[in-house]
């Protein structure tokens, strides 16, 4: 595979995308509300597999089935966040956890989910509007890679995210969230009601985490539960980590080094068997994680000042 | 003996009552669906709650003392085991060469004390920064081991397939070892607990830290101990759910990482007796559902355990002690 | 020359016979006064009096065991304490606690109330609603600024203001949330004579002009003689004395917990 097979990087910026999308929810609960969320792959999975049992079991057309998984997936927030926001910072991280995991299990055992097997054919419609797109797309020259109508969607989902989230962040609500992650007695003393601020936060995540669920499940076509295991989270946190805390710009940035940094590996001639190699990205990101956490807690791309303002 | 012995009469009397608790759910099962299956069931139990206990003890000692919540301790479990067969694998027998594996994962959780957590207190991390670490280093460690030892389940290799049949109940020969052990163990870790002195200044470490340096422990080297202990028992657990279960993949200690908290959460965090009582009460609470529903759904047992203990009793059956901020 | 309390036929906040415990210690025993309306009453008391408990308990950041505590006559014990904050009542904490990682106009304009842009629909269906109500609390915030010479930093990361600053910033943002009862907790400390001086007379010319009712904490005998029109004094948890400064000054219970200070309350 040659350095310059315009497929596989393709392949690879959907990949991205789809990191990004699902870290700007976690960048809204991390680093603007001070939420330590762990769970963000169970929200996922959960608008995943909403959308694809709509679609297979229930004839819905896709462009139906995404809003009703992202309504989906903000109820499961708001059910999760409800009797677990109160706690303190490090158990309702355990607690996300444990919520994510248990999605997982159910998945894979629920008789009506398919189980392991996972669920298959839910991507025909797409594929027809994949085939009119690459159709619409040859007298420019580009039909000719399958998937760049998928990045296209991808990335014009992620943009219009991107630009809604900075709106809110700008706007007093988001002035509030900040208030809440900096103190969030101070903030209730003013008269903010600090859980229902978190709840929503925890809600909009889920929503965030439901669409990057879905381009995923486009992007595999076919859902099986361990893709949605905490790993997926943790890749989340390292694109976190590696865009800063601060920003969504960031985030975007973060899940595109990231995605170059695990995928460029293929590119190295190392005598590693693919196992391994798939090892060595997952050594590579907890490393990542390790020393920026212990050296550059702001980030690559983060201020310094302005974290240790945080703290 | 109150003065003497202050921790264990208040732990003793709970667990007389927890003790209570279990023997009559189990004659309560027992009268729903047979005292044969329920025997079984209890079996089976003991023999995940060796590996549960002795897990669940150094993490809480470790959050207890140090107030991190370590991720990557089960990683902890898999390294002990992996290095138990990798040694095993060049000619020594089972048993030794989980002591050794057992003293190299002690040694490498003093390691990693050195090299990252202690740097970290020093910089005084945030609770984010403190997660993110210990993520970092569980991926680390565990797709280290699936680098070198690859991701596919391997066996123990031992006689997995003889059992012992005692009347209506049978055990693995294999499990029935790791039962004897993990019971053994599980026994010298709560005495040496409550009657030596190091185990006095661990538990005084693990319970309040400002007072017990206050009392003249000397902090810095016992957090040392505490590493050591912490993964010595880990790597010991490994070994155990190896021998229970028959085989390993590089994932199993990532896996019950969530179940060793339940136990560890359902003893009160930081009190190692209830780490001990709450390994028990997960693997029994595991197994038992299985009279119920499919064995798949074990684990699911655990979380749905630790999230109603999270939500309802944070300072778990035992108690932590003096309340915390 | 002081001006009368108000005289309105209600206090406006009383405590009825208020408990709290922590653990074995009893923080707070069988606490009850009562604040007039418009008045500028002084708490006092030796350290562990229970002083910042009881602000904690009005504020709603602690639930009382026993006993009731009424703001303009209704009960706000064991209500949220956004609620309270809501309702009225607004405290300031014994260390500053300014949102350093915030500017200081930020600060200012989280005081805000009846905020439209901070509720989620509002935003999405009603982006006029949410300009005009954040042109109005801008307007306001840089009032409040001006006022206490904090609007040339109001760009500025509120952490890198100064001990004194920070402390007329959390009482301009207290004021921001148009409140009708103003607990200060230590306002005093840890500021010049020059700035306390300054910030009293804000206190009391707002109580003029507005009739806010201020509660605040302190230590210093002689702010209190000269500021307060009222005075309640507390020990090991209970309200051992109240009445005007003058008359508490010389009240022998008071004299006695202050045992072991040079001059009692001299």
């Amino acid at each position: 595979m040659s350095f310059l097979d315009a497929d596989f990087w393709i392949g690879v910026g959907v990949t991205a995308g789809v990191y990004a999308i699902f870290a700007l929810g976690l960048q809204l609960n991390v680093g603007f509300t001070g939420l330590i969320n762990l769970g963000q792959a169970g929200f996922m999975a959960i608008g995943a597999y909403a959308m694809g049992m709509l679609v297979v079991d229930a004839g819905w057309p896709l462009l139906l089935a995404l809003p009703a998984a992202i309504l989906v997936a903000i109820v499961a927030g708001a059910l999760v966040g409800l009797p677990t926001l109160r706690l303190r910072a490090d158990y309702f991280g355990i607690v996300t956890i444990a919520f994510s995991e248990i999605v997982r299990y159910a998945l894979q055992n629920a008789a009506f989910t398919g189980g392991n097997q996972g669920v298959l054919g839910f991507d025909g419609g797409w594929r027809e509007f994949q085939a009119w797109a690459s159709n619409e797309l040859s007298p420019i020259g580009l039909g000719g890679t399958i998937q760049l109508p998928l990045l296209i969607a991808v990335w014009a989902t992620l943009l219009i995210c991107l630009a809604a989230l900075t709106i809110l962040q700008r706007s007093p609500w988001g002035r509030v969230l900040k208030a809440i992650r900096e103190d969030e007695d101070a903030a209730a003393a003013l008269g903010k009601n600090v859980f229902a601020f978190k709840l929503q936060s925890l809600g909009i995540a889920a929503a965030l985490a439901a669409v990057a669920g879905f381009f995923l499940a486009l992007n595999v076509t076919y859902l099986y539960p361990s893709e949605f295991d905490p790993s997926f989270t943790f890749f989340g946190y390292a694109a976190l980590i590696l865009g800063g805390f601060a920003s969504y710009g960031g985030v975007v940035a973060g899940a595109i080094i990231l995605c170059a940094l695990t995928e460029g590996l293929r590119f190295l001639d190392l005598p590693l068997s693919s196992s391994q190699s798939g090892s060595l990205r997952f050594i590579i990101v907890g490393l990542v994680l390790i020393i920026l956490a212990m050296f550059r807690p702001q980030g690559l791309l983060g201020s310094k000042a302005e974290m240790q303002l945080r703290s | 003996m109150e003065r003497r012995f202050p921790f264990l009469t208040a732990n003793a009397r709970v667990a007389v009552r927890l003790t209570l608790v279990l023997i009559l759910v189990a004659i309560v099962l027992a009268v729903a669906r047979g005292p044969v299956a329920v025997g079984q069931t209890t079996l089976n139990g003991l023999v995940a709650a060796g590996y549960f206990s002795l897990g669940a003890v150094g993490l809480t000692l470790v959050f207890g003392s140090l107030r991190i919540i370590n991720f990557a301790h089960g990683d902890l479990l898999t390294l002990g085991a992996y290095v138990t067969l990798g040694i095993s694998a060049i000619g020594l027998p089972f048993w030794p060469a989980a002591a050794l594996a057992i003293a190299a994962t002690a040694g490498i959780a003093l390691v990693l004390d050195r090299i990252v957590w202690e740097p970290m207190r020093r910089k005084r991390a945030s609770t984010l920064q403190l997660f993110l670490v210990a993520i970092g280093l569980a991926m680390v460690i565990r797709y280290t081991i699936q680098f070198f030892a690859g991701s596919q389940p391997r066996s123990v290799g031992q006689d997995v397939l003889s059992a012992i049949v005692v009347g209506p109940f049978h055990l693995g020969a294999l499990q029935g070892l790791a039962l004897i052990v993990g019971v053994a163990a599980a026994t010298l870790v709560g005495l040496g607990l409550a009657f030596t002195p190091f185990g006095k200044k661990i538990r005084a470490l693990a319970d309040d830290v400002a007072l017990a340096e206050v009392s003249g422990v000397d902090t810095r080297r016992m957090i040392r101990l505490v590493w050591l202990v912490a993964g010595g028992l880990a790597a010991l657990a490994g070994v155990l759910y190896a021998a229970a279960v028959g085989s390993v993949n590089p994932n199993f200690g990532f896996l019950i990482l969530l179940s060793l908290f339940t136990a560890a959460v359902l003893g009160g965090i930081g009190n190692a007796y209830g780490a001990l009582a709450g390994g028990l009460i997960v693997g029994l609470a595991q197994e038992w559902s299985t009279l119920f529903f499919n064995a798949r759904w074990k684990p699911v047992v655990g979380f749905a355990i630790l999230i109603v203990m999270l939500l309802v009793m944070p300072r778990g059956i035992f108690g932590s002690g003096r309340a915390r901020s | 020359m002081k001006p009368k309390t108000t005289n309105a036929s209600e206090p406006i906040l009383a405590l009825e016979t208020v408990g709290k415990r922590f653990g074995g210690l009893r923080a707070v025993e069988g606490a009850s006064f009562a604040v007039a309306t418009g008045s500028i009453t002084a708490l006092i008391g030796p350290n562990g009096a229970g002083k910042t408990t009881v602000f904690d308990l009005i504020s709603g950041y602690e639930r009382p065991d026993t006993g009731a505590i009424r703001f303009e006559g209704r009960r706000i014990d064991g209500l949220a304490s956004h609620s309270i904050a809501k309702g009225g009542v607004v405290r300031t904490f014994q260390l500053t606690r300014v949102f350093a990682a915030m500017s200081v106009r930020d600060n200012m304009l989280i005081g805000a109330q009846r905020q439209a842009g901070e509720s989620l629909p509002r935003l999405v269906f009603g982006p006029k609603s949410v300009k005009r109500a954040e042109e109005a609390a801008q307007a306001r915030a840089d009032a409040l600024m001006r006022a206490f010479a904090l609007d040339r930093k109001a760009d500025d990361y509120a952490g890198s203001l100064s001990g004194g600053q920070r402390k007329l910033l959390e009482f301009a943002r207290a004021l921001m949330t148009e409140p009708r009862l103003v607990l200060l907790d230590e306002p005093m400390a840890g500021v010049n004579r020059a700035l306390g001086a300054s910030l009293l007379d804000e206190v009391e010319r707002l109580r003029r002009e507005q009739g806010m009712t201020f509660l605040f904490i302190e230590h210093d005998i002689d702010i209190v003689m000269r500021r307060a029109d009222y005075v309640i004094a507390m020990a090991e948890g209970a309200v051992i004395a109240e009445g005007p400064p003058a008359l508490i000054r010389r009240d022998p219970r008071v004299i006695d917990a202050y045992l072991g200070r040079k001059g009692a309350v001299a």
